[in-house]
């Protein structure tokens, strides 16, 4: 109550100095600085017994955010939470089995009010091989509650506990061992709203990141398991939103409107990496850091550490696809984790005048990777045909090689050698082809009588049909005559060159 | 007319003891390496030869053991000892059905029945540190463990999801010691599954609240890379005697261990 | 019929596990473990002779240092809370875990020095009924290389079928109040 009517007179101060005709005096005179008034922690946290008939909690599965509570007074509120072990994509073609809160990365969303009484079940499903618990770092009491929920398969557990801070905090699961609980997806997040509510918003949404760790490379097709070494060196395959690399993209991008107030809710479940959240094209008016009360403004980029959580509130005045990304860019490019928030509406030119931004960021992320799956199933099925591979070669073209060579082959006069009619390319074998993609080249080339001394970075992060795809594309487009790329050469010549220091395998 | 029916029947527990698996004896150890880090005992521990089966116990094996002991069969056996999931799988108390195939390793029994399965062929459940010992091993090596190959192809079972039906009982691969499926099928009982004095919440490893487990902290471990075992203890510390799973089965062993056999 | 009746003794012989009488025990009865108890004036009893009075049961060691000399307190702690009326009609026992150095003689001697009445049961029983009742009833236990072990400490309120009602792991000799009035419920 203090802490409104001091910001209420502060706000009217700040007017009454705006509408004034006279320069406006650099601090407000009708009131001194507020002083900073806490709430009080846990001390303060508790508001007595419940009150009323206890109330079923509304779960939403991400990207969902359940309603606000409305609520005026401390309530009884039953949550019920099942853990489900279950095979979910996690990339286009590539499986992974993940243990989920409710069936989902992350788990369902928890909503309650500081001062709520929480009766929490968890529920473990007959067919999951492991005993799960749960630790709520909304919890005060040992273990966050791992200690009392700790649930054989086919089980269920029920504990108690009274929110007594407010904030966003995440929840896992703490089953030894908790590193892989907790890579396997075993992460959400529990809103505890402070006793007025949080401030409306149009659309709230809910984000987070997590990096997970495969025995197979970046988007290596079929059934992934988890590779605990590559956890324990914090060396991840995907940095993810949602536990997937399509979770946030294409069909299922989050949307809004132009003109709406939008808030996310981001956690980081981990295991190991700190995020750097960014949304490219807009900047938080708000940013609840690490989840707590205070918020700063006008916020570009914030850390979310793993275990951690932030609320970011922001306004759209102008349509587009606005791209959230983990702005350690690697991850974003290289590892998965980036979404796409669309927003429609009219055109606000004062605001921006230029066009979308979706060529430049996404590359090969907006559009389809159709062509691609469709390759990768023919492949399996031995039925791969050089026209399939050109396709798809297309489509990877598109971001990765085309930022140089161009979306036509011409590179840059001087600077980056063409690929399009290069004798360059007819003058050598796929093998020697293959060894330039791979390995990268560096040092001066003639090519078509110019010469070129720029640096080709080794792009070994591509997979072995990637690579012949790419190859392939290049080959029988503009005016080009070449081969097929088979995947079988490019292992060869993967396994037979090393690779530079820092490249990947 | 009635003589040759009494025969039959004098002679149906001999048939049915014909039907369990074959039973192989291993060395034991006098100073075997265990993950459990106790405060007493060095984490080393004397095992001494034992035999064991080697393969778990099927649904065939438990029919038979049900057939012959009406005591024991779903909706007869004491609430006490059994839950309301037990054998649930099955068609019947005395019929498996298309869920339960013979040759499956038997799963949803409580330890109460697994022990008393084991106590009608006078033999016993394996304490862990047997369990543990024989599971050390691979197909060309007793022990294993500092193999991180070895250690892969295990989390990997744990990478597969478990509605897929359950492989056929001694299908794996034989290890050093001739014994199957200790990894990679079900998980299983062991008579001591009791002793794993472990928190329910992990995370406290060594934090001595002395009263609760008098004069012991809760359990630590030696070994944090060793996550089969790992696994294996939260999952054992989870149950209780009367519990089973769809993935929890057993096998026997025979012979002098630390807890010694019925007296 | 004859051969009839031979064959079902001949059935009854086979089968491993005897067939008791159970049905006037309820089906979530400890005492359907079937098992040989001694006590420490060395008489014999099977858990189900136990029916007819609530019990407080816990698991112990005579040689235990630590917490079973608290076992016994709280257990008194629970008895001085109790009328005399109610006193009557509770029974303790005692069951080792550690049959194979508590005697009956060692049993006899803790009954003694701690001055326990005639409400007061020590038992021992054979190492695999051991396990068992440790797992009816929930309690967790590990030998140790010396000898000692290491186990949970809970005492359990049966009623007087044998079924469990409720159980207190706070011990001392102020017991739990709330396992107090559970315990004169049982007995009221």
């Amino acid at each position: 109550m203090k802490r409104h009517s001091v910001s209420l007179l502060f706000a009217i101060s700040l007017l009454l100095g705006a509408c004034s005709e006279r320069a406006r005096d650099p601090e407000p005179a009708a009131v001194a600085t507020p002083t900073v008034v806490d709430t009080g922690g846990s001390a303060k946290g508790d508001f007595g017994p419940p009150q009323g008939e206890p109330i079923n909690a509304v779960l939403t599965s991400p990207p969902n955010v359940p309603p606000a509570t409305g609520r005026k007074a401390p309530a009884k509120v039953i949550v019920t939470l099942e853990v489900i072990e279950k095979e979910l994509p996690i990339a286009e073609g590539t499986t992974y089995t993940f243990w989920t809160f409710g069936g989902t990365v992350p788990g369902s969303f928890i909503r309650v009010r500081q001062g709520d009484t929480v009766e929490f079940h968890l529920n473990n499903h007959p067919d999951s091989k492991m005993p799960h618990n749960i630790d709520l770092h909304g919890v005060t009491g040992p273990g966050g509650g791992a200690a009392s929920s700790f649930t054989a398969p086919g089980h269920s557990s029920q504990f108690t506990f009274k929110a007594l801070n407010q904030g966003l905090f995440v929840y896992h699961c703490a089953t030894a061992p908790v590193g892989m609980h907790v890579a396997n997806g075993m992460y959400g997040l529990i809103l505890v709203e402070p006793p007025e509510g949080m401030p409306p918003v149009d659309k709230e949404f809910y984000v987070m990141q997590g990096d997970f760790y495969t025995v197979g490379k970046f988007r290596e097709k079929g059934l992934q398991a988890f590779d605990m070494q590559k956890a324990i060196d914090e060396n991840a395959t995907y940095v993810l939103f949602n536990g997937s690399e399509n979770a946030l993209t294409g069909d299922n991008a989050i949307k809004a409107s132009v003109g709406d107030s939008v808030r996310l809710y981001v956690g980081n479940g981990g295991p190991n990496l700190v995020s750097s959240f960014h949304l490219i094209g807009e900047i938080f008016d708000k940013v609840w850091y690490e989840g707590g009360t205070r918020y700063q403004e006008n916020v570009q980029t914030t850390l979310v550490p793993a275990g951690g959580a932030m609320i970011a509130d922001f306004r759209l005045e102008v349509p587009g696809s606005y791209v959230l990304v983990d702005h350690s860019i690697f991850r974003a490019f290289n590892k998965g984790a980036l979404g796409i928030l669309k927003v429609d509406g009219p055109e606000n030119k004062d605001i921006y005048s230029g066009k979308e931004v979706d060529s430049a960021y996404l590359g090969d992320k907006a559009g389809s990777m159709a062509a691609v799956a469709e390759a990768a199933q023919s492949k399996a099925a031995g039925t791969l045909t050089p026209e399939q591979q050109s396709k798809a070669g297309q489509a990877l073209y598109a971001g990765t090689c085309s930022v140089c060579h161009q979306d036509n082959g011409a590179g840059l006069a001087g600077v980056f050698p063409p690929l399009a009619k290069s004798d360059y390319l007819t003058a050598r074998s796929n093998q020697e082809l293959i060894a330039v993609v791979l390995n990268g080249l560096t040092g001066p080339v003639k090519v078509n009588g110019q010469d070129y001394n720029s640096v080709m970075p080794p792009m070994s992060q591509l997979t072995d049909d990637e690579i012949a795809n790419i190859l392939t594309y290049v080959h029988t487009s503009w005016g080009n005559t070449g081969a097929a790329v088979s995947k079988e050469e490019v292992t060869a010549v993967r396994a037979s060159t090393t690779r530079a220091e820092g490249a990947a395998h | 007319m009635r003589t040759p029916l009494i025969a039959m029947l004098a002679m149906a527990p001999a048939l049915g003891f014909a039907a369990e698996g074959a039973w192989v004896t291993l060395p034991g150890e006098p100073e075997f390496a265990t993950v459990l880090a106790y405060e007493d005992s060095q984490s080393r521990v004397a095992i001494a030869p034992f035999e064991l089966m080697t393969r778990p116990v099927t649904n065939a094996d438990f029919l038979g053991f049900v057939t012959r002991h009406p005591d024991w069969r779903r909706g007869s056996a004491a609430p006490v000892f059994v839950s309301g999931e037990y054998l649930a799988h099955w068609s019947g108390p005395l019929s498996l059905g298309a869920a339960a195939l013979p040759e499956q390793p038997a799963t949803q029994i409580s330890w109460f029945a697994a022990s008393a399965y084991c106590e009608a062929l006078g033999a016993r459940l394996p304490t862990w540190s047997e369990w543990e010992y024989a599971a050390a091993a691979d197909a060309t090596r007793a022990d294993a463990r500092q193999d991180p190959a070895w250690r892969e192809t295990i989390l990997a079972w744990y990478s597969k999801p478990s509605g897929e039906a359950l492989a056929l009982a001694g299908s794996g691969a034989a290890d050093v010691h001739g014994i199957r499926d200790l990894h990679g099928l079900v998980w299983e009982w062991v008579d001591d599954y009791a002793a794993m004095l472990v928190s329910a919440d992990n995370r406290d490893q060594g934090d001595a609240d002395l009263l609760k487990f008098c004069g012991a902290g809760a359990l630590s471990t030696n070994d944090r890379e060793n996550y089969a075992v790992l696994m294996r203890i939260a999952m054992l510390s989870a149950l209780e005697a009367v519990d089973s799973t769809r993935n929890l089965g057993f096998r026997c062993a025979r012979g002098l261990s630390r807890a010694k056999d019925p007296s | 019929m004859k051969s009839f009746i031979v064959s079902v003794c001949l059935l009854a012989f086979f089968a491993h596990t005897p067939i008791f009488a159970s049905e006037a025990l309820p089906a979530d009865s400890i005492y359907q473990l079937q098992a040989s108890f001694q006590d420490q004036q060395d008489r014999s009893f099977q858990l189900a002779e136990r029916r007819g009075r609530p019990q407080l049961v816990a698991m112990f060691y005579t040689s235990c240092k630590y917490v079973c000399p608290l076992i016994i307190d709280s257990v008194k702690g629970v008895e001085h809370g109790l009328t005399a009326a109610e006193r009557e009609g509770l029974d303790f026992l005692l069951v080792s875990i550690d049959p194979a150095r508590d005697d009956v003689a060692a049993l006899a001697s803790v009954a003694k020095k701690r001055k326990l009445d005639a409400h007061w049961t020590l038992a021992r029983t054979d190492e695999r009924a051991v396990r068992k009742l440790a797992a009816l009833l929930g309690v967790r236990y590990r030998a140790l290389e010396d000898g000692e072990f290491n186990h949970t400490s809970t005492l359990y309120l049966l009623d007087a079928q044998g079924r469990k009602l409720t159980s207190s792991s706070k011990l001392g000799t102020v017991p739990d109040p709330e396992f107090v009035a559970k315990v004169r419920a049982a007995l009221n």
